[in-house]
């Protein structure tokens, strides 16, 4: 009695199915029985369906035939299983799929035979066989195979060696271990597909001559050779993860580049009321985390706003209409409070907005100096905000009580005070005249009318508000203007163009000074500092600087402190705690909300307006109305750099903002930059993450099968082989692979 | 370098085939570079009416099972050794006739650098009005991956199971040689230029030869989503020489490499077909240096 | 109609060179050409003529020489080249190509001995490499009939019902480098004769593959199609000689030619200029009251099993003569004609005058008293000349 097995292979061109039943007959060779193995050759390629065949008898084979009614069938690749698969397999025949799903459902499916279901694939590319887009499964499902035939892996070690596959033999093994296996059912149900023991009568064969005249398209679907398909995504880019305000800044800069200026100011629109202003004094950390930085310096984001803001002003978005209109008291105007109250309008709800001035702006009026921010600028964003039916109640100063009291008055009060606490430095000759806080000369520079200054003006500070105040004192007729700053230039917290402009209009910067003492009578003469060396890092990163006995006196006239801002709390009731954005008594939250510095103490513009929007959606949320709150995105998730084909861009210099000549700007308060010349700026943005409909993936997809799609591409994956190149050469990281 | 659109945005518009020279459904390998360059090619011929004779190589098997074709223009299947012959054939009769139809070889490394070289070499010494282009996959791909004259110094295939041991030819020399109006080696890296050589040559008449370095990935064993960046490896690391040689003489160069050891490094790490005992960089590099040597010389 | 004096290499350039510049109103003539020794003369004369509408390109191998052709047919113009011997075995893969791409063309071979040791003379082994290579295949016996059947040839190849390639041979200088008056039709009656050449798969804009993959049973079918043209030639070749005649007023000889085969007990069969020669000696045995008789296979390809059937049909001794040999076999045509002859006739196969020998009445004369004194059939004998 003769014994003797047939197993037929399905696979893919390049899985190596061949090799795959070479391995299963080398193994039982080894046993002393007579094998057979072959081959299926045709014309098609890699991905392309194939079978193989093994067969093993105790007996010399003679047999030429190819096998019709195998044993076992191993299954290379799932999606080739259908009836043709199966076809002839013998009833409590063996069936192996190498498949990642649960082994259950072919379980369930084929009860009549002996099931065997593993991850090859996913085991053969833990183990680094094959490319990504074809992993090469024959040496691990031969191991699975193994396992189902009670094969012992003594066995499977010594053929891989034989057959110089050693380094796949721990593939082999895995697979030989995890194989899920179940025996054949008695009397299990019909399968759902009947073996088609039939085979198709041939296609007619034309007339090589006379009816060879037609265009006749290949018939062939090739996309059913992939394992993955390239599909389209957005992804974040670093410009729009950096910008503390939410903005689309990837989004208008390619209106921008589409000619589409008006869109680009729509977009603003939707997060911002201030684009005007923060195209002026944004410190722009959008541009910090261009991908272009490292490349050929940023995109000239900022300017790009204002060049934008300049242009179309401020479009006005559609309102929403809420099913039910709230109430929201805003305290205080600065651009936590504007922005908050804007995004309230345009949700449809009532936004009323408290201040003690007598113009809304705050800080943006009071901090920043006109040759920077001219006033017609805030005049025209303000403007709009109260155009969309924001209430502002002006002179209104509250204490706790009337806090109280309003917020009752409104379904919810929103706090946006800023930093009223100015930092003071306690040295010998603090109350000396000529001393004083920096903001507060600024807030006479810009409210009121500039300020006479004479004399030498020596500020202490290195951020923006030392940079405003150096910058203003020269303005209004210092004769020289000293910034005293205890930690390097890099340390200096001020926007990197403000230094450089100040240097340019002739102010001078001393590094590493530490001031311990104002000397003079009646009025301020002189400032004592010591050099300061810088110690190592502290917490903050920067290096801590160390206070040494090296003296030195600069004689001044006028020293003007800018150290820096911290919260008032003391016009909040007793009872009342501040919790980051929320407000509570006690365990209980209220419904009132702390918004922009009071809340963060981030200290820029755009920072509060991005939480001024977010504060907004939380007190609406709050109130049960439906909102997605704006959450500023994970930037270490935005697209990095080496994401980004750099050969796909021409490297260009940054285009730089215009600016008056230093000498000419420094006696007035013209405002000193004019901005871009152009929008050419929006030509270099990479576009990161985002389809600029580029047609590089059309151009380079080598099956010819991405075509443009309204906004976008379609693929046919009818056809799509699934190689990837549209995705590996994608400019801007807009595609990804997925199975 | 890109500019965006790719193309000038020309692919899939009027100017554009509507049925494109390479149909899906073909039986290439994904992420052929051959593949690349027909649809090249496709965008390059915009409305021109041709024919092509493709020898016995990837470029015809995947052509399809008769009598379906996966070419969206006629295609005479050649012997491996004759394209350039039967193309003279199709060109003369085209000729003689009057037909505005633009003859084109599309041959692999074999059919050129080897089986087919006396049978180029003579149409382009006949100066044949056809437009020659061969697809550099450095490889007999078709047969499964043997070696042939353009098979790189170091690589492995499998009738060099430890390397080649000789420089492939120089091909664009060799047909410069022949002073022909056009040839030139073109990047899939770099679409506008080909392109523009593409249509170039198309527009002339006599015999023009165009070299493409075609990513093989399965011949290479690289994977099949990096081919175009293995060409601008190749390129920027000098390896792949891109210019353009007008009557044998007039030399210019279209893309200056950065001749970067990174590039080169990259080219060779990339490709399972390399490896590390079968090469030396610093040897590539020398040979690389030498044959820029040459071309600059010739570069006036 | 004027008679000149051709060699048969000029017989066939100018039967050529006619039959193109009938085709000067459609599609033209083309063809690629490479010179070897003994055909030389022919191309040598196709490069001189200028073509109406028509080029000779001169290539560098007869590989590329065939391929061209193919080029020029498959654009719809007729076409034409020549070669010999180891030229030939050069050619094959295409001279296959052409074939079964189902290319009407022509092309003439100057018998020639395959090499090594080099020999430039007569013998039949380089055509009958190409037995089966799906050509159609005439053996002619002089320079008219050479003229007249590569005329003939196009006009047969051409015809929808046949669409395939014919190769005419003439035997090396016997023919090729003897000159003898012929008659050189005028080009009216060519033209007349050959219609343009109208090719159904023929190349334009559509996109078709011609030649992509055959799995098994296209091939078979393909087969088939190719066999059944085959078999459609000999009476397409009965119309085309009809109208030969009716416009050239001469008739030519069909598949086989009987000579004095009407009670002929015994008969030699050959091809080429053999039969010339075994005429001959017919002539003298016939004198001598012995009822000899020739028989000249003219089509090799398709081979005219039923004629020769017939005109055996009462033959006891059949002596077959050939001018070349299978080595490990024989001759090449005897096995094919051993399957035509009556059963109980006693065939012997001879190979005669290979490499180019003289073949001469008596060493004919030889041949036949050996089969009128055989008793039985040996294994193939070699007939050395000398």
């Amino acid at each position: 009695m003769s014994s003797s097995q047939e197993i037929r292979l399905h696979g893919r061109g390049g899985q190596g199915g061949v090799t795959c039943a070479k391995i299963l007959a080398a193994m039982y060779a080894r046993l002393g029985l007579s094998v057979q193995t072959f081959g299926d050759y045709a014309g098609e390629r890699s991905g392309a369906p194939i079978r193989a065949y093994t067969r093993i008898s105790d007996q010399p084979i003679t047999n030429r035939n190819k096998v019709y009614e195998p044993d076992s069938i191993l299954v290379l690749d799932p999606t080739l299983i259908g009836p043709e698969l199966l076809s002839g397999l013998k009833p409590g025949g063996a069936l192996l799929i190498n498949s990642p799903e649960p082994p259950e459902a072919f379980a369930e499916r084929y009860p009549d035979h002996r099931i065997g279901v593993v991850d090859a694939t996913g085991i053969a590319r833990k183990h680094g066989i094959g490319t990504r887009s074809l992993v090469i499964v024959n040496t691990t499902i031969a191991g699975a195979f193994a396992r189902m035939q009670d094969l012992s892996l003594e066995l499977l070690e010594e053929t891989y060696t034989s057959l110089g596959f050693h380094s796949n033999y721990d593939a082999g093994k895995e697979a030989f271990d995890s194989v899920w296996i179940r025996e054949a059912l008695e009397g299990g149900a019909a399968q759902e597909e009947a073996p088609g023991q039939e085979q198709p009568a041939p296609a007619k064969v034309i007339d090589s001559i006379q009816e060879h005249r037609e265009s006749l398209p290949p018939l062939l679907k090739t996309g059913s050779w992939k394992t993955q398909h390239p599909i389209y995504v957005e992804n974040l880019a670093p410009c729009n993860a950096w910008c503390p305000a939410g903005n689309d800044v990837v989004g208008f800069i390619q209106s921008v580049a589409a000619g589409e200026v008006d869109q680009a100011a729509q977009i603003l629109a939707t997060t911002t009321p201030f684009p005007g202003v923060c195209g002026r004094v944004c410190p722009a950390p959008c541009m910090e985390g261009c991908n272009r930085t490292e490349y050929d310096g940023s995109v000239q984001i900022r300017g790009l706003e204002r060049w934008i803001s300049d242009r179309e002003g401020n479009p006005k978005p559609d309102i929403e209409t809420p099913a039910t209109k709230r109430s929201i008291g805003i305290i205080g105007s600065g651009p936590a409070g504007l922005s908050a109250a804007y995004t309230l309008a345009l949700k449809g709800h009532e936004a009323h907005v408290y201040e003690g001035e007598d113009e809304l702006g705050g800080v943006l009026r009071t901090g920043i100096p006109s040759y920077r921010l001219p006033r017609e600028v805030i005049d025209r964003e303000i403007g709009n905000i109260l155009e969309l039916g924001v209430e502002a109640h002006m002179g209104s100063f509250f204490c706790s009580t009337d806090l109280e009291e309003l917020a009752k008055k409104h379904d919810a009060l929103i706090l946006s005070t800023g930093l009223q606490q100015l930092r003071e430095l306690d040295l010998p000759g603090k109350s000396l005249s000529g001393v004083e806080q920096g903001i507060h000369f600024l807030h006479r520079v810009n409210l009121e009318k500039p300020d006479a200054m004479s004399g030498h003006v020596v500020v202490l500070g290195g951020g923006n508000t030392a940079l405003d105040c150096a910058r203003s004192a020269l303005r209004s007729g210092a004769s020289k203007v000293t910034i005293a700053y205890r930690r390097t230039r890099a340390e200096m917290p001020a926007i990197r163009e403000e230094i450089e402009e100040a240097i340019e209009e002739g102010i001078e910067i001393q590094l590493q000074r530490q001031p311990i003492a104002f000397v003079g009578t009646d009025r301020v003469e002189a400032l004592r500092l010591a050099e300061v060396d810088m110690g190592d890092p502290d917490e903050s990163g920067r290096r801590r600087p160390v206070v040494s006995d090296r003296e030195l006196t600069i004689e001044c006239d006028h020293v003007l402190l800018a150290l820096g801002q911290s919260t008032d709390k003391s016009p909040l009731p007793e009872t009342w705690t501040l919790d980051g954005e929320h407000v509570q008594t006690g365990d209980e939250a209220l419904r009132v909300y702390a918004s922009g510095d009071i809340a963060t103490g981030e200290g820029t513009v755009t920072h509060a307006i991005g939480n001024g929007r977010r504060v907004a959606h939380l007190a609406l949320q709050a109130l049960g109305e439906d909102v997605v709150v704006f959450e500023r995105p994970d930037r270490a998730r935005s697209v990095p750099m080496t994401d980004i084909r750099l050969d796909h861009f021409e490297r260009r210099a940054q285009n730089s903002e215009q600016h008056l000549d230093a000498e000419a700007r420094s006696r007035h308060f013209d405002e000193v930059n004019q901005g871009l010349v152009d929008c050419g700026e929006a030509h270099r943005c990479f576009s990161c993450g985002h389809c600029t409909r580029c047609d590089t993936c059309l151009v380079y997809c080598p099956e010819g099968i991405v075509r443009r799609d309204a906004d976008s591409y379609r693929v046919d994956y009818s056809y799509c082989k699934g190689c990837g190149i549209c995705v590996e050469e994608c400019p801007r990281k807009a595609m990804e692979m997925t199975t | 370098m890109t500019l965006e659109p790719a193309l000038g945005g020309m692919a899939q518009t009027d100017q554009d085939r509507c049925d494109p020279l390479l149909r899906a459904g073909n039986t290439n390998c994904g992420g052929c570079g051959m593949s690349v360059g027909l649809n090249l090619l496709s965008h390059a011929l915009e409305t021109r009416k041709i024919q092509m004779v493709i020898p016995a190589c990837c470029g015809i098997v995947t052509a399809g099972p008769y009598p379906w074709s996966a070419y969206g223009a006629p295609v005479v299947a050649s012997t491996f050794a004759s394209a350039a012959a039967v193309a003279t054939g199709l060109a003369c009769a085209a000729r003689i006739n009057g037909d505005p139809t633009r003859v084109i070889c599309w041959a692999g490394d074999g059919g050129t650098y080897d089986i087919g070289m006396a049978t180029l070499s003579a149409a382009a010494e006949r100066n044949e009005d056809i437009l020659y282009i061969c697809y550099d996959n450095e490889i007999y791909g078709n047969t499964g991956g043997q070696r042939s004259s353009a098979t790189p110094l170091g690589a492995r295939t499998s009738t060099t199971p430890r390397g080649k041991t000789q420089q492939k030819k120089d091909i664009l020399a060799i047909m410069a040689a022949h002073r022909i109006p056009y040839a030139a080696s073109l990047s899939l890296g770099h679409p506008e230029d080909a392109m523009r050589k593409m249509n170039k040559a198309l527009d002339m008449t006599g015999f023009r030869f165009l070299h493409i370095l075609a990513p093989c990935p399965t011949g290479w064993k690289s994977e099949p989503a990096e081919g175009i960046e293995l060409v601008r490896n190749a390129v920027q690391s000098g390896l792949y020489p891109i210019l353009e040689i007008e009557d044998g003489i007039r030399y210019t160069l279209n893309i200056e490499p950065s001749m970067s050891d990174e590039d080169l490094q990259n080219y060779f790490e990339k490709q399972g077909r390399f490896r590390k005992e079968n090469y030396d960089l610093a040897v590539i590099r020398k040979h690389i240096d030498e044959h820029w040597q040459l071309i600059r010389s010739r570069i006036r | 109609m004027s008679m000149e004096l051709l060699s048969a290499n000029h017989a066939a350039a100018t039967a050529t060179i006619l039959a193109g510049e009938a085709n000067r109103d459609a599609r033209g003539f083309g063809c690629g050409v490479y010179p070897i020794t003994p055909q030389t003369e022919c191309i040598e004369k196709l490069c001189r003529h200028e073509f109406t509408k028509g080029e000779v390109v001169r290539v560098e191998s007869e590989h590329s020489a065939m391929a061209v052709c193919m080029g020029f047919v498959l654009s719809g113009a007729r076409s034409f080249t020549a070669s010999a011997s180891n030229g030939l075995a050069y050619m094959v893969e295409n001279v296959y190509n052409v074939a079964l791409y189902r290319v009407p063309m022509v092309m003439m071979a100057a018998n020639r001995t395959l090499g090594p040791p080099w020999n430039i003379w007569v013998d039949h082994g380089d055509a009958l490499l190409l037995r089966d290579s799906g050509w159609i295949q005439f053996f002619c016996e002089d320079n008219q009939e050479v003229l007249d059947t590569t005329l003939l040839a196009y006009r047969l190849a051409e015809d929808h019902r046949i669409l395939l390639p014919v190769l005419v041979n003439q035997d090396a200088f016997v023919l090729s480098h003897t000159m003898m008056q012929t008659d050189v039709p005028d080009q009216a009656l060519v033209d007349a004769f050959l219609p343009d050449l109208d090719l159904p798969h023929r190349i334009t804009d559509v996109p078709v593959t011609i030649g992509g993959l055959d799995f098994p049973h296209e091939t078979e079918v393909h087969r088939r199609q190719h066999a059944e043209a085959m078999d459609r030639v000999p009476d397409v070749l009965a119309e085309c000689e009809d109208a030969f005649e009716d416009i050239f007023g001469r008739r030519l000889p069909g598949p086989i030619v009987p000579y004095r085969m009407e009670d002929a007990e015994m008969c030699l069969i050959s091809m080429g200029t053999t039969a010339s020669t075994v005429r001959e000696v017919v002539d003298r045995e016939r004198e001598k009251g012995r009822r000899v008789g020739s028989l000249r296979l003219r089509m090799f390809r398709p081979f005219p099993i039923a004629p020769m059937q017939q005109a055996l049909a009462q033959c006891t001794r059949i002596g077959v003569l050939d001018r070349n040999i299978s080595l490990g076999l024989g001759g090449i045509t005897w096995p094919e004609i051993m399957a035509t002859v009556p059963r109980d006739a006693l065939v012997q196969n001879y190979m005669i005058g290979l490499g180019g020998g003289d073949i001469r009445p008596q060493d004919i004369q030889g041949i036949v008293d050996d089969l009128w004194k055989r008793e039985q059939s040996e294994s193939p004998k070699i007939v050395e000349v000398g």
